[in-house]
């Protein structure tokens, strides 16, 4: 192994189980100021550091505290300490290692040898997602076993039905969808969105399985607890389910847990229907083929939207009482300056990268712009979910299995019959 | 005389709606359009920023209660013990001693409130046949760092000024 595999290795490995981490962090944030925005609410807004509130972010730091320093209760009539213990642990680690074979760029090929843009680089892709998410339930279920409560067995079983309930349209779901890309590779599904329906419609895969992006989208949120089908923690029925006997970081893990679910399950459904790291209508070959073009797009693209970004910034970034000094003016005159410092920055390598081209940069910069299609598609993702919670009421026990058995369970197998009818056809 | 009847239209019986999926798309898109106005111009949030600005208050508004003064600054309370008989909270406790300026025959010489205890219902204000105890200072938090603080003697009462002008109040007292 050479020093550069030895290095892209612990790159890739490091994007695969840090970006959920960072990512915990933006969806707590955007889970907070989304809910206050979608109530007509102001969202976090005073937790500051040096009066630096970097939008309502600095609040985690706080929880973070919070949660570090508060008290770490195990109760003493629980009889299996070790499986309370490992309960949190479970839904986290199966959270997070779900995530290792999502690819966030096309293969990078440097000196004629591809790498392959996964935290694991292994061709079982979809397998690997279905096995550990199914996995990531015992967690749950232990966790609502062992506290030795009956709010928490409740909301165990709860989860338990649901995930077994929506397994099955989930696992259909993607069978047909199988049967359109014919791989499992999740890599090779990425890439095969990269074509042109009709040679204008970028072919992904809500355009050629709209029915069954519906169905895996549904499961998918059924998959992660949320709401509309966050039953398992319902609040105004079982306190908090399966988590209620839980404190401190043991319940910090749970709760990192679901949104680095969250992050995975929108990454996977970017992967599967929303291309994946592609960008429309650019497919990385034509990327390649064009990289000066888009380094000259990249040079007028970036100052445009920083601009954009500085002018809604520094109108909202204000107080809406009388203040004197308004201390958040002067704090978005700070993020002013260091936004319009790191566009110079960027300005300048790719000035300089216009100047002395080669091919190894031309895919290097790829990759990174892939990399960020990935992110803000990821990002839009669970945007949606965020969305989807503040808007919709919690599904009652019942409507929720009719849902899964009765409506989508049908129609997932149709949709099967539909697919390889039509894949037959054409072949 | 004939019964009116008012036939409700019953939702969620047409196919549109059993399917779930439009009508959730028109919500979303409700909450969507309540998302996208905040993000761009977040000046027109309903929620106040509570300790910078604070709500306005009524004179209707039965805030932390006091006790008013004839124009010469002497105490209009005179003790008859309305306000604390009338109490259904019971907070009010008065003792009361001889007058000796000859506006009246008694005076309170200790008039206590529990703040914990007071209901802010406004009865000992109704019951005061001497205009002596009003509850329009306009204060609406009693918050405090210990539990001797709430209890809000004659001193206190004496000291808080209404924060309304005399018509504005008779006003909202009708």
């Amino acid at each position: 192994m050479s020093q550069l595999d030895i290095l892209l290795i612990l790159l890739r490995v490091a994007f695969g189980a840090f970006v959920p981490l960072c990512f915990i962090a933006v969806l707590v944030w955007l889970e907070r100021r989304g809910a206050a925005f979608f109530q007509d609410r102001a969202g976090p807004n005073r937790c500051n550091v040096f009066g630096f509130r970097a939008g309502g972010i600095v609040q985690n730091l706080a929880d973070a505290v919070k949660l570090i320093f508060k008290e770490d209760v195990i109760p003493g009539h629980s009889q299996h300490k070790f499986y309370f213990v490992l309960a949190p642990l479970i839904v986290f680690v199966c959270a997070l290692v779900s995530f290792a074979v999502v690819p966030f760029a096309d293969t990078l090929v440097i000196d004629g040898k591809g790498y392959v843009m996964q935290g694991i680089p292994m061709s079982l892709g979809i397998l690997w997602f279905l096995a550990i998410a199914g996995f990531s339930v015992y967690g749950i279920i232990l966790a609502g076993w062992s506290s030795h409560n009956k709010f928490g067995v409740l909301g165990g079983l709860r989860a338990s039905a649901q995930v077994i309930s929506y397994e099955i349209p989930m696992g259909l779901a993607i069978v047909s969808l199988l049967t359109v890309y014919g791989t499992i590779n999740l890599n090779e599904i990425a890439h095969f969105q990269g074509q042109l329906l009709f040679g204008f419609i970028p072919m992904w895969g809500v355009v050629l399985q709209p029915l069954g992006a519906l169905i895996f989208i549904v499961a998918a949120f059924a998959e992660t607890n949320r709401t509309p089908f966050d039953l398992a923690e319902g609040e105004s029925e079982l306190v908090a389910g399966f988590h209620v006997e839980y404190s401190s970081m043991k319940f910090a893990l749970f709760f990192m847990g679901e949104y680095v679910a969250m992050f995975v399950s929108s990454a996977l459904i970017v992967t599967l229907f929303f291309g994946g790291y592609q960008i429309p209508w650019l497919s990385t070959e034509t990327l390649l083929a064009n990289a000066n073009a888009v380094t000259i797009g990249l040079i007028i693209f970036i100052p445009l939207a920083s601009a954009i970004f500085t002018a809604w910034m520094r109108k909202n970034n204000r107080s809406h009482y009388n203040r004197p000094k308004d201390p958040r003016v002067r704090e978005a005159n700070v993020y002013t300056v260091i936004l319009w410092m790191m566009v110079a920055l960027i300005e300048a390598v790719l000035i300089g990268y216009m100047l002395n081209t080669t091919g190894v940069a031309d895919r290097v910069l790829v990759v990174l712009l892939q990399i960020v299609t990935f992110l803000v598609k990821t990002f839009m993702m669970c945007f949606v979910y965020v969305w989807v919670r503040w808007t919709l009421p919690r599904f009652r026990y019942d409507q929720l299995q009719k849902l899964g058995w009765k409506m989508l369970l049908p129609l997932a197998l149709l949709n099967i019959f539909i697919t390889s009818a039509v894949v037959v056809a054409l072949s | 005389m004939s019964i009116t009847t008012k036939v409700v239209e019953r939702k969620g019986t047409s196919f549109l709606e059993k399917i779930f999926l439009f009508e959730i798309f028109k919500g979303m898109c409700v909450t969507f359009g309540h998302f996208w106005t905040n993000l761009l111009d977040n000046s027109k949030l309903y929620v106040r920023h509570y300790p910078e600005v604070n709500p306005e208050i009524t004179p209707r508004w039965r805030g932390r209660h006091r006790l008013t003064t004839h124009e010469d600054g002497t105490i209009k309370c005179v003790a008859c013990f309305m306000c604390q008989t009338n109490c259904p909270a019971r907070c009010i406790t008065i003792e009361a001693g001889e007058r000796f300026d000859g506006k009246s025959e008694k005076v309170p010489v200790s008039f206590n409130i529990d703040l914990l205890e007071c209901i802010y219902c406004g009865y000992c204000v109704e019951a005061c046949p001497m205009d002596a105890i009003r509850m329009d200072t306009g204060i609406f938090s009693v918050t405090t760092y210990d539990r001797e603080s709430v209890f809000a003697g004659i001193d206190d009462l004496l000291a808080s000024k209404g924060a309304f002008d005399e018509e504005e109040y008779k006003k909202g007292s009708v």
